[in-house]
């Protein structure tokens, strides 16, 4: 208390200083010096400070506590200096605070603008990149099964773009978008809090949800930017995140942006997680860390090699360790299951145990845009929180017109789902057949990924490297051993066998990505995307093409 | 006068809109059924009064009695609140082809103006004009209140009601998803206001926007649908130049193109998504703003969270405004780039701390910056401030920094062609290393482009997380872009004034213009009414003595309201107007805490009588809410109406 009263004091004493200067600044012959130094100034002083009403009282106060106890008045004028520095220094700290900082005088630091040259805002593509661009296909008329491409006379088998149930070339679909076009104009012209929520927005987000069998669903307007802004808005500095060291690279922006503590599990490798949630667990424990949020994100069907996750087993997990669940279904979702509801149908699991599922409305339903599915409260802390949903405009209405249609037929018409089941085993049975190659990927995911097998003995595949036995680090993003192979090689080899199929009129391409960005550098393949728009005769034909160029 | 604060939510407030239900909402048949509505409409109309000096007649040009699906005019039985229909009806020498509910007929050329920076005069500094200090001091005093009634609630719910908190709190093992002090601000203060926020809406946001009534039984913790619609001014959306639209030659080229080309292009650029749409879009994108190349990108947020990333990282420094959207600051922060920020739009302080960084180099190690990059914005959308760009390029000269101006606002809304902040202060766009801007906005479309010199935007093809991981940009928008940007430049048929050479081969052949918008002509009417339109609206509000932000020439204009009940109140009185006039209000935290506001979007598509409405409105409602503070000279309301075209014209 005693403390607190001398800060009281101090503060006083300021105060009165200031009120002083500010009283005698009018008077024409003020100046600073006089009034600490000069006799005249110390009696102007004296009665300007005491016109002041009440400073007779303070003034007796502050002079009755010097003559019971000097000491504390010295304790006061250094807590005032104190005080003083403080304000200082908290307002100049962001500029020159730092013990780093050198001063220069305005002719050194012209020298130092003038000698500054920096480097190239962007580098000029190098032959190998420009070669790269220059060989992206360019489809002219509508995309679906068999386009056109630029260039290339006929139509094309397309087993490039992600049109896995077909409606691209779906009449109704593109029927009720017009329509929609005629009733709605295309944009929706601002933010969904500011008049750009349109009811058909609602309805998709309740198809979503009722289709998958969640309380509700939130639209985000681009599959790519809906889980980097999911997983920040709930997990924030201090809480825990457990990912799959193979993650696509929009969740590694999302887990970026939401500066949590990440820790990391094999790839795919379920033991691994039980292993990492355990270290967490005793970790927390002995550092008796406040409860804190705690997340397991991981992909139901990865984007970088196909694989699928187990999902019986990484939801007994979550439960027994008390974590929530955020899961990519942009590939599952629409894929797999009887009628297309992803991995929780497929697992028979139901949709309200994945707390946040994350789905692309673009890559199954052939609109644009992504969701998130959850309870009413994870939908609505998302509604204001969502940073890619709050300061976006939401999408155009024609597009979740078609969604919703999309999601009507997928319902409607089951044999979609088989048709497609049929057309990947179709397509696997050949590949499998083929020597050089490997396939990552799960057997009913729609995407096929192929590595080469390859032909140099030292360089080792990933199945083939000795394990060491011990666990990866968790904290590490880097596995305990990593595969080795050479990227420009493989992705060389891969190139040509992308050419020469399109010379035999098949579409495919090598999974494209960012090197020098992932967090892992991904194997190089080639992603098939398989469409039940295809006849499985199309399929056989195409998958012998692939065997026959590999 | 009763009691404004007592419009409360709750209460089943529905009452006092205006109804319309939605079962008189049927499909026309045909165009006759059109027409003859529009002329009972026009009888009706001239019963009502005002004898028109010329015999009315309506010339409807094919494309819209072509699409005769009319969900407005059959909406109602009166006119008076001219939204559906004009109420001086056209003479037979005006030809409208647009829905007046989407696309306000004006006839008279006198309600027009060139939007472009005079040559040769100084540009004003942003100065924000303060209110009186009893208006501070209440709104302190209103948030202190707030605060404290929210705590009080919080601490007698948790636990007289523990339930309701159930969510906030632990429970079987798990962390709240969202802690009571995080979300405090959105519970206990936006909560009471939800009622303006997130309206839905059905139709086309254009001059008029229907929203769906809605009711909160439990103090604004659900809404609840009513299933009536009440059509509304919209005074709200980013449709600069009117262009969201469900007729006319864009939705006409975009039905076309759907035939066409689909719904969607299925799959990333690099990954089997790109059409030759995509590069004749990038084409006239690139020559629309004056640059080499431009890349698009389908969602205008992701813009600048995929490209940042790819320009700068670290060792690199991102100089950013302090008011930059959150879009940007999302990007720098992947980036992994140093990040400093300056007073908006402040030169001095730009420069003050160009000086520092340049000087002191990165930190601890001292090393030089590997690339600085300057982000700014070309109109600030809470502000409707614009950037002062002729100094920041003689900074730019001197300091060696780049430039990425951010004109998801400017683009088509400023400038005499349209062409954003660089064709406004007649700079070359070539100075500016990278020009971003969105098509949500101008071009009633969706997604954003970058643009820049050949070779760095190839390198953003390969490099910027968009091109290889997220979906391209459908056709049906891509389709919006280019008949939207073609009309703006007139390219095609007729005559050409805009100085850049002109490329009618940037169109596929198939795309068919109407001519008034091959030759340019209804652009230029869309860019000069937008630029009269806001500069009589933030002139008026000035005149009648309210205190707003921002640039007269800005199309957004921010009508500061300080107290935060006043917005609530506000808004609610506009909607529940004789004309419903549907606005935006924003608060802590899009602005700093004192300074809520709400916030005037204009389009091309509103008329000079509309912004009259909204004038009237505000006179009312300010007088209410006691927000006129502004000195200066005061006009009553008939002489702003009366000399609207000086008002206008008057220079700074």
């Amino acid at each position: 208390m005693r403390a607190l009263d001398d800060v009281e004091v101090a503060l006083k004493r300021t105060l009165e200083l200031l009120s002083d200067a500010v009283a005698s600044s009018p008077a024409a012959s003020f100046r600073p010096t006089t009034i600490i130094t000069g006799n005249d100034g110390q009696h102007s002083l004296e009665t300007t400070f005491y016109k002041i009403p009440g400073s007779h009282v303070i003034a007796r106060y502050v002079k009755s506590s010097h003559r019971n106890d000097p000491g504390r008045t010295v304790l006061e004028i250094i807590l005032i200096l104190f005080a003083i520095r403080t304000l200082l220094q908290s307002r100049t700290r962001a500029d020159s605070g730092g013990s780093h900082f050198i001063q220069f005088n305005e002719k050194e630091i012209d020298e130092l603008v003038d000698e500054w040259t920096p480097e190239p805002l962007g580098q000029p593509l190098s032959e190998a990149e420009a070669a790269e661009l220059a060989s992206v296909p360019v489809i002219t008329g509508p995309n679906g099964v068999k386009p056109r491409l630029a260039g290339v006379g006929k139509q094309v088998l397309n087993l490039a773009s992600y049109n896995f149930t077909g409606l691209a070339s779906n009449e109704a679909i593109k029927q009720r978008a017009i329509e929609a076009l005629r009733k709605y104009g295309v944009g929706s012209c601002g933010p969904p809090q500011f008049y750009g929520t349109l009811d058909v927005h609602m309805d998709l987000e309740r198809d979503i949800a009722e289709f998958l069998g969640t309380e509700a669903a939130i639209l985000y307007s681009q599959a790519f930017a809906t889980i980097s802004s999911v997983i920040p808005a709930f997990s924030k500095r201090g809480d825990v995140i457990v990912a799959d060291r193979g993650v696509n690279f929009a969740i590694q922006k999302g887990l970026q942006i939401s500066r949590s503590t990440v820790r990391w599990f094999d790839h795919n490798d379920l033991n691994s997680l039980e292993a990492v949630l355990e270290s967490v667990k005793k970790e927390q424990r002995k550092k008796r860390s406040p409860l804190t949020r705690r997340f397991i994100v991981t992909e139901g069907i990865f984007e970088k090699d196909g694989a699928m996750v187990d999902l019986p087993k990484l939801v007994e997990l979550k439960e027994k360790y008390k974590y929530r669940l955020i899961l990519d279904e942009s590939i599952s979702f629409g894929t797999v299951g009887r009628t297309g509801r992803g991995l929780t149908e497929l697992y028979n699991v139901p949709a309200c145990k994945v707390d946040m599922l994350v789905g692309s409305v673009a890559n199954t339903l052939n609109a644009s845009g992504g969701f998130c599915a959850g309870s009413r409260i994870v939908i609505d802390h998302q509604r204001i929180n969502g940073s890619s949903f709050v300061f976006s405009a939401s999408g155009p209405a024609l597009l979740a017109v078609s969604a919703s249609e999309g999601i009507n037929v997928l319902r409607d018409t089951p044999s979609i789902l088989s048709t497609l089941q049929e057309n990947i085993q179709a397509v696997r049975s050949i590949l499998t057949r083929v020597d050089c190659i490997t396939v990552p990927s799960h057997p009913a995911s729609p995407i096929i990924h192929f590595h080469v097998r390859p032909t140099s003995p030292h360089s080792l595949l990933p199945s083939a490297v000795p394990h060491s036995g011990k666990p990866s680090n968790p904290t590490s993003i880097q596995p305990r051993d990593p595969p080795v192979f050479d990227i420009e090689l493989e992705e060389r080899l891969l190139q040509e066998i992308v050419e020469e199929a399109l010379a035999q009129g098949v579409w495919i391409t090598r999974a494209k990505r960012l090197r020098g960005q992932e967090y892992v550098e991904a194997r190089p393949s080639i992603r098939l995307a398989i469409s039940a728009g295809l006849t499985k005769k199309e399929c056989e034909k195409a998958a012998n093409v692939v065997k026959a160029a590999a | 006068m009763p009691s404004n604060i007592a419009l409360n939510p709750r209460s089943p407030i529905a009452s006092m809109f205006k109804k319309r239900s939605s079962q008189s909402m049927s499909v026309m048949a045909s165009a006759a059924s059109y027409l003859s509505a529009v002329s009972q409409a026009d009888a009706r109309a001239r019963a009502h009064g005002g004898t028109p000096t010329s015999t009315p007649a309506l010339s409807l040009s094919s494309s819209v009695t072509a699409s005769s699906e009319d969900t407005v005019l059959n909406e109602s039985d009166d006119n008076a609140d001219g939204l559906a229909l004009p109420l001086n009806p056209p003479t037979s020498e005006q030809v409208f082809d647009t829905l007046h509910s989407e696309f306000g007929h004006c006839a008279n050329e006198n309600f027009r103006y060139t939007s472009a920076h005079p040559a040769g005069a100084e540009v004003k500094p942003f100065e924000e004009k303060e209110p009186p200090y009893y208006i501070l001091l209440t709104t302190y005093l209103s948030y202190l209140i707030l605060i404290c009634l929210g705590h009080m609630r919080d601490f007698l719910g948790k636990r007289f009601n523990p339930k309701f908190y159930r969510h906030l709190l632990p429970y079987d093992g798990h962390a709240p998803l969202n802690s009571d002090f995080d979300s405090f601000y959105t519970r206990r203060l936006k909560a009471r206001i939800d009622d303006c926020f997130g309206h839905p809406i059905t139709g086309v946001p254009g001059r008029t926007i229907a929203l769906l009534d809605r009711t909160s039984p439990d103090h604004n913790l659900t809404q609840v649908l009513t299933g009536t619609k009440t059509r509304a001014l919209n005074i709200s959306s980013y449709n600069y130049l009117g262009f969201a639209q469900a007729r006319g030659g864009c939705a006409d080229v975009v039905e076309e193109g759907m035939r066409r080309y689909g719904v969607s292009t299925c799959g990333a650029r690099l990954e089997g998504g790109t059409s030759e749409l995509h590069l004749a879009a990038e084409a006239l994108v690139a020559n629309f703003v004056g640059q080499e190349d431009a890349l698009i990108s389908s969602m205008g947020f992701a813009t600048n969270s995929t490209i940042i990333p790819a320009l700068v990282g670290k060792g690199c420094l991102v100089i950013s405004d302090e008011l930059n959207h959150a879009s940007i600051r999302f990007g720098v922060r992947l980036s992994g780039a140093n990040v400093r920020m300056f007073k908006h739009n402040n030169m001095e302080s730009l420069e003050t701390l160009l000086r520092e960084v340049i000087s002191q180099g990165q930190p601890k190690t001292h090393r030089p910056w590997k690339k600085i990059l300057v982000i700014v914005e070309g109109l600030y959308s809470m502000e409707g401030t614009m950037v002062n760009l002729p100094v920041i390029l003689e900074l730019k000269k001197k300091y060696k920094f780049y430039l990425f101006v951010d004109e998801a606002h400017s683009i088509g809304a400023l400038g005499p062609h349209g062409r954003g902040v660089a064709d406004y202060y007649n700079i070359n766009p070539r100075d500016i290393d990278i020009l971003m801007g969105t098509f949500t906005k101008s071009f009633g479309a969706a997604g954003g482009y970058i643009s820049g010199n050949k070779s760095l935007i190839d390198r953003m093809r390969l490099r910027g997380h968009g091109g290889t991981y997220a979906e391209s940009m459908t056709p049906p928008v891509l389709m919006q872009v280019m008949a939207s940007m073609a009309s703006i430049m007139g390219v095609g048929n007729g005559p050409v004034s805009v100085p850049r050479p002109r490329a009618p081969s940037l169109l596929p052949s198939w795309m068919q213009l109407p001519p008034n918008m091959a030759d340019g002509s209804q652009g230029r009417a869309r860019l000069r009414r937008l630029a009269f339109n806001s500069r009589y609206l933030s002139r008026g509000l000035e005149k009648l003595g309210f205190i707003t932000y921002g640039h007269s020439d800005s199309p957004i204009v921010p009508l500061l309201l300080f107290n935060p009940g006043k917005m609530a109140v506000f808004a609610r009185m506009m909607r529940t107007r004789a004309t419903p006039i549907v606005i935006v209000v924003v608060a802590y935290p899009a602005t700093p805490l004192v300074t809520s506001r709400v916030r005037f979007c204009l389009s091309a598509a509103h008329t000079k009588e509309d912004i009259d409405i909204v004038l009237r409105a505000c006179d009312e409602i300010g007088d209410v809410l006691d927000l006129k503070h502004l000195e200066g000279e005061r006009w009553p309301l008939q002489r702003i109406f009366d000399n609207a075209v000086e008002l206008v014209n008057m220079q700074e």
